[in-house]
Formats: C-alpha cells, structure tokens, sequence
C-alpha cells in the first residue's frame, strides 16, 4: 500500500514540478525580452517562419471556415426569413471566436511542432549544449525570439484570417442567398458596433479577437520550446516532443479560450 | 646526355638509401645533388626531404631532452628549500611543473544513482588527460562538470585557481569563454554555413570586425587542415564526418580557448582520420600549449596523445598516470581494460 502512494506522490510531484518549469520557461523567455543581447536576426527570421510561412493555411481555414458558417447560417435563417443577419452571424463568430481560435490550432500544428522538432534535434545533437559552452544562453538566443516572434505574428494572422473569413462569408450570401455584397457589409458592421468600442474607436470584438490570439501565441511558443529543450532519447524522443506539442498546445487553448471569453466578457460587457 | 659514371643501367633502379641515423643534428651537406636522369634527381630529393624531417625531429628531440634537463635541475634546487611539496611533484611524471589549470577536489554527483563520487586530479598547463573507461561510467559528466554545466553535489571543481561550483549561471558563461569544447557529433549548428559557426563565438563575445573574423576563421580552418575557401561557405551537413569533427575544433578553438575538451573525439572515425585528429590534438598542445581533457575508449590514440591517463571505474578513479605505468601495471582490472595493448 505504502509503495503506491509514494508512486502516486511522485507523480504528482513530477507534474508539479513540469509546471513549474513551464511557467519559469515562459517568464524567462519574457524577461529576455528586455535584456542585451538582442538577437533581432533571428527574431526577424522566426517572424518570417511564423508569420509569412503560415499564411497560406490561415488564409485557406479563414476563407473556407468563413463560406460554412455563412452556407450553415443561410439554411438556418431561411426558415424565419432572417437570412440578412448572415453577415452579422459571420462577423461575430469569426472576430470573437472562431478566428484567434482557428488560426491558434492551425499555427499550433505547423510552427509548435516544427519549433519542438527542431529544438529536440538541437538537443539530441548536443547543439544546445554546444551554444551553452560557447557562452550564449539558450533561452535567449532560442526561445525568446521565438515567442516574441509568435506573439507579435499571431494577431497579424487572426487579423487576416478574420478579414479572409468575412469575405469567403460575403462570397456565399452573394452567390447562394442572393444578398447584395453592400447590404452585407452593412451587416457586418452593425454586428461590429453593436459591440461597442474601446477607446472610442477600436472595436470590442476587435480587442477581444486581437488579446485572445496574443495569449495564443504564447502558449504555442512556450510548449513548442519546453517539449524541444527537454527532449530525451534520440530521434525518437524528438518525434514524442513534437505530438506532445501540437497536443498540449491545442488543448491548452481551447481550455483557455473558455476562461478567456468568459474574462473579456465580464469586462467589456459588463 | 649525363656525364656521372655512376648512372644506373635500369632507369627504374632504386638508387641507395639514406644513410640510418646520424650522430649529430646537422644537416648532411656532403650529398651533392644528383645530375642523374630526372627520375633519379626525383628519388634523391624525396630522399633528401625524410632526411631533412629526420634530422628536425632529432634536433626538436635533443631541445626538448635540453628543456627536461634543466627542469629537473630546477626542480632539484627548489626541492632543497622546500621538501615535501616539491619532493613530490618533482617525483612525478608530468613533464610540466607547472600551474594547475583544471582541478577537480573530492567531487561527487549523484542523479537518480550515484555517477561519480570521490573524484580528484589536476591537470597542469599543457598537459593532455585522457579519461578512459567503460561506457556509462560518467566519463562525459566529468566534462560537463569542468564547463559547469553540471554542478557536484559534492567536491570543487576549479578552472585557473577559481572555485567554479557556485557560479551564477551568468558568471559561468564568463568561465566557458576560457574552454573550447569538441562534442562526440561535433555538434555543428546544422543552420549556420561552417564560417559562421566558427565565427559564432567572436561575433558573440568579441568585437571584432568582420574582416577580423574572417582572418580568424581562415586562420583556425588552416590550422585544422581545411581548405578555407572550399569548406567555409559548407552547411554541416554537407561535410564527412572527419571534417565536421575539425570544424568542431576549430570552432573550439576560436576564441583561443585555454582549454580544450574533447567528447569521444575519435569514436565512429575510421583508423585514417582517426589518425588525423589524434594528430590535430596533439599539434594543439605541442604548437599552442593548452591544456586538454580527452574523454576516450580509444586505447591506441588516447596513448598517443595523453600525459597522463585516468581510468574511471565503478564512479571512482581507479588509475591515474602516464601511458607507461599504465601498461606497465599488475593490476588485473587495469590489465583486462587494456585487453592486451
């Protein structure tokens, strides 16, 4: 008996302690942020990996994921003879929800799991230990850049994804419900400024769409480099780092996403 | 056509070997220079060339005989003032009495099960201590200890007099800038051409230009015996496994570290390049002095290249002296280790 609760203790001590080190990872990498050297090389490059690498999937999961909410909502409305609001239906999904949120899952498959892949080859290689002899952090020189560039690029992608998702929406009402893309429009901005705005003319789904990718963009980063820096055993391990990754990550902003919403809720309508 | 009498009837004869060892280090002047056919002139400057290599070697020999010599009278005289300390290096093996660079003080490591424990040696300046042992005997956690990327439970290490087991992580980044590390894959970054990963180092914590850097890195891929202009611009991947372990050394020593480590240097390396990069260690202390911890299972190259060897076995060191007294050891675990060396 005594030996399964020492298990049972270990393991629970074992994840407290992963957690631990994932927020102490995460903090550093932050505090990184602000101290010398600055590596604005590689930041720049893991913009471009980030950023312009993942456009095309964002901009093909806004456009089609924009036409389906617009075709499923056209079915819907029709039967009450409602199907003007399409426009309204498809702004607030896509800025509220469904555009950090996609656009969060589809970078978290693409660039957490090629983070997590290449930190764990650079570990199984030696080439993190190899940078820590040669003097350089690895935090720094690795992980800081990598989060910075995740949460600079991540709101730019949900921007754009948003946009791609609300004109594939107008593409549909145009060509299957028959509705002029100028009233649609103006449905779409209604939606937008019934939400309210921050600072007199910044949109509150907008804020709320533009803070929830930001956090997004952490978490990918984060988990990406955690499972790549603690990678063990060969190129097997690398292949467990990168599905742990693209796994925690997705969970993790779903599970956020609802205590998000629930927090920006109560504080730009309540 | 030649008017030499001597002129061999078959072109293909071999003309007469070089005279075996000569008493002094001067080079032979009487041989005058063949005024045979062209084939003849070539052997006999091919000849002419080991005997020139001959008699440098012997010289260096004789130099380095003059150095022991007056080393040992020195420490002779100094044992006098001060017998016990001086009476007992004076009576050891190294041939450098010289200051301590690495000194690793009753240090003990443990992770889940005990890795080292109770482990102590010095290496002076210049010296080359092969780590030998069977593997999974904490052979490489001794290097991670000297670069503090493992910090003993146990013990001290220091790296020139300094105490380096309470560094700040900051602090020991300062202290790696003084060691040059070869890892066991060279781990190149697989990202950076071959140039930048040895400028990687000076870009990072000198202020060189880049022209300077260049110069440097030419200056290091020369020394390791690669071609800088056909290997500089060169992915890591590209590159044999020989070569990369040589851009690994020279990226080691870029920063003209004082201090080398090398991890396995020869392991998965066929007898030729093997060969090359024992070499390659041992020009880097005959030619620039420093000191050197190897970390081999390689008998044959880790003799070659090693002042002193220590034997790691059951986490303790069980041996630690020259090749010589290794081999010349009774003891029957040292004696199967060697396997009949």
């Amino acid at each position: 008996m005594p030996s399964v609760l020492k298990r049972i203790n270990e393991a629970a001590k074992d994840k407290v302690f992963t957690v631990q080190d994932y927020f102490t990872l995460a903090w550093n990498s932050i505090r990184f942020i602000f101290v010398r050297p600055f590596y604005t090389s590689d930041l720049i490059q893991q913009m471009d990996a980030i950023g312009v690498g993942s456009l095309v999937i964002v901009l093909l999961t806004g456009f089609f994921t924009g036409m389906v909410l617009a075709l499923q909502s056209a079915v819907q409305l029709k039967t009450f003879g409602a199907t003007i609001y399409i426009g309204r239906l498809v702004a607030a999904s896509m800025l509220r929800e469904l555009g950090p949120v996609l656009a969060g899952l589809m970078v978290a498959g693409r660039v957490g799991s090629g983070i997590a892949a290449q930190l764990g080859s650079m570990r199984v290689t030696e080439q993190i230990d190899a940078l820590n002899t040669l003097g350089t952090d690895p935090i720094k020189k690795l992980v800081t850049p990598r989060v910075l560039a995740a949460l600079i690029m991540l709101p730019v992608l949900t921007v754009i994804n948003d946009m791609v998702g609300i004109f594939g929406g107008n593409v549909i009402a145009v060509a299957y419900v028959g509705i002029p893309t100028s009233l649609y429009w103006r449905t779409v901005w209604e939606q937008i400024a019934a939400g309210g705005f921050s600072f007199h003319y910044v949109p509150n789904d907008f804020m709320q769409g533009l803070l929830k990718p930001f956090v997004f963009g952490g978490i990918i980063a984060v988990t990406g480099c955690y499972f790549g820096l603690n990678t063990k055993g060969g190129t097997e391990g690398v292949g467990v780092s990168t599905t742990r990754t693209v796994v925690s990550a997705s969970i993790t902003i779903l599970i956020v996403d609802y205590f998000l919403t629930q927090l920006l809720l109560a504080i730009f309508s309540g | 056509m030649s008017d030499d009498p001597k002129k061999p009837k078959d072109p293909n004869e071999i003309p007469d070997p070089p005279k075996p060892s000569r008493p002094s280090g001067e080079i032979d002047r009487r041989r005058e220079p063949p005024t045979g056919p062209k084939r003849r002139k070539e052997d006999e400057l091919a000849s002419m060339e080991t005997q020139v290599f001959r008699t440098v070697r012997q010289q260096e020999r004789q130099r380095l005989e003059k150095q022991r010599h007056v080393r040992n009278a020195i420490r002779a005289e100094l044992a006098g003032d001060a017998p016990d300390e001086l009476t007992r290096m004076a009576g050891m093996e190294d041939d450098g009495l010289l200051d301590p660079v690495i000194e690793l003080d009753r240090v003990s490591l443990k992770f889940e099960v005990p890795i080292l424990e109770d482990v102590s040696f010095v290496a002076h300046t210049g010296e080359t201590i092969v780590v030998v042992g069977e593997s999974g005997t904490g052979k490489s956690t001794i290097l991670k200890l000297i670069l503090r990327l493992l910090v003993p439970d146990d013990g001290r290490v220091m790296i020139d007099g300094d105490d380096i087991t309470d560094l700040s992580f900051d602090e020991a980044l300062d202290v790696r800038q003084k060691i040059g590390m070869v890892f066991q894959g060279a781990a190149l970054f697989d990202s950076m051409t071959v140039y930048e990963n040895i400028a990687y180092p000076l870009r990072e914590h000198t202020r060189l230009k880049e022209d300077q850097i260049e110069e440097r890195v030419r200056e290091k891929l020369s020394f390791v015996d690669l071609d800088p202009d056909r290997v500089m611009h060169q992915l890591p991947s590209e590159l044999s496994g020989g070569m990369k372990k040589r851009v690994g050394i020279a990226r080691g020593m870029a920063n003209n570290a004082e201090i080398m480590l090398y991890d396995e240097p020869t392991s998965g390396l066929d007898p030729l390049t093997t060969g090359t990069i024992t070499r390659l260690i041992m020009k880097l202390q005959r030619e620039l002095g420093v000191t050197s911890i190897v970390v081999s299972h390689d008998i044959r190259s880790s003799f070659r290249m090693a002042t002193r060897v220590a034997l790691l076995a059951e986490r303790h060191i069980v041996f630690f002296g020259t090749p010589e007294e290794m081999t010349a050891s009774e003891d029957e675990y040292i004696r199967d280790f060697l396997g009949g060396f």
